[in-house]
């Protein structure tokens, strides 16, 4: 069985914007200080684009917390 | 020496009661009756204790720190807090625990071989909240909630959620101190969320699970590799384990379908179903 595909750091910053109980279009440099994250990690996160970010293993949920507004439905 | 009187499995989705209006009226209806039915028959058994079968949504227990498997000990459980009340439409409420019982289960899990993790501090969120809502809507009924991580993968596989089950239900049944004691499992059944497929409901797996618990035919669902579900129903769909550890509790039993519904607007194929002997 191949183990999914999660990144820890994205997983992270995303927790910690999703615990502000806020929903945003993308994230900002301020956001993401502090964090260590992979050049494609921070274009997908400020960009706000959530296949890019499902694809480099954001869990789907905090995706959807955070980037809810991105969702057509 | 308790008795197991009841036993239940539903969805859950925040937008059953957060948005009402958006899905189709008769699918709404249909659906809501199921959740009335369910209450009836509950308040029927005249239950003293509810074991929920649940899961996290990475609310509570985050990626630094995520338990296979994980026994509610709090006083009391938001079901929802006051956030979560406004986003579900739910009047914020708080439910009782049952910290010594949930501390019998836990003691029981290490002598047998389950080694729970637990939590004093649990922020409900639908998986609670949602199903209570329509099956216990005086609240008065304590509840020990045991959550098993369907949302972060690698996750517990089915067999071991049966497994745990089934260790719930003869923990259920020896307790000197528990009482009569209703099941409910809340999950599923397929929903796609926050993936590049959200949205997508896949009624024919629904209905195949629904088949097999109708039949109590679990072996096949045991089978069901974390790809297959996800593949079928979605990473929304891996919340069966809760309904499979409940079923493991309860061997033999058949699900009564009382309504399902793949109603789009929710990203939910959402059920309703009465587990009887």
């Amino acid at each position: 069985m191949t183990a999914p595909t999660v990144s820890y750091a994205l997983n992270k910053v995303l927790t910690a914007v999703a615990r502000q109980h806020t929903m945003k279009p993308a994230l900002t440099d301020d956001d993401l200080t502090g964090h260590t994250l992979s050049g494609p990690e921070r274009a997908a996160l400020k960009a706000g684009d959530i296949d890019a970010l499902y694809r480099l293993g954001a869990n789907p949920y905090l995706i959807r917390r955070v980037f809810r507004a991105r969702f057509k439905i | 020496m308790g008795e197991v009187v009841a036993a239940a499995l539903t969805s859950h989705a925040p937008l059953i009661t957060g948005k009402p209006d958006i899905a189709r009226p008769e699918q709404r209806e249909r659906l809501y009756a199921g959740f009335h039915e369910v209450g009836r028959r509950l308040a029927d058994a005249r239950p003293e204790l509810i074991v929920m079968f649940v899961n996290d949504h990475l609310q509570n227990f985050p990626y630094s720190n995520l338990p296979a498997f994980c026994v509610g000990l709090a006083d009391d459980y938001d079901a929802p807090s006051a956030g979560g009340g406004a986003f579900m439409r739910i009047p914020p409420r708080k439910l009782r625990g049952d910290r010594a019982t949930a501390m019998a289960l836990l003691e029981a899990g290490l002598d047998e071989g389950f080694d729970f993790a637990y939590s004093y501090e649990i922020e409900s969120w639908d998986e609670l909240s949602v199903p209570l809502h329509f099956l216990t809507p005086d609240g008065d009924i304590p509840i020990v909630p045991v959550y098993t991580n369907c949302a972060a993968p690698p996750l517990p596989r089915l067999r071991r959620c049966h497994e745990m089950g089934a260790f719930v239900g003869r923990f259920v049944r020896a307790h000197a101190g528990a009482r009569r004691v209703a099941l409910v499992a809340s999950g599923g059944i397929s929903h796609w969320v926050g993936t590049p497929e959200t949205g997508r409901i896949n009624p024919e797996w629904d209905r195949l699970v629904l088949d097999h618990i109708a039949r109590a035919d679990v072996e096949p669902l045991l089978r069901l590799t974390h790809a297959e579900i996800e593949r079928d129903g979605g990473n929304g769909g891996q919340e069966i384990r809760n309904w499979v550890a409940l079923l493991g509790a309860v061997p033999g039993w058949k699900g009564e379908p009382l309504a399902y519904e793949p109603v789009a607007e929710w990203i939910t194929g959402c059920a309703t179903v009465w587990v009887h002997p």
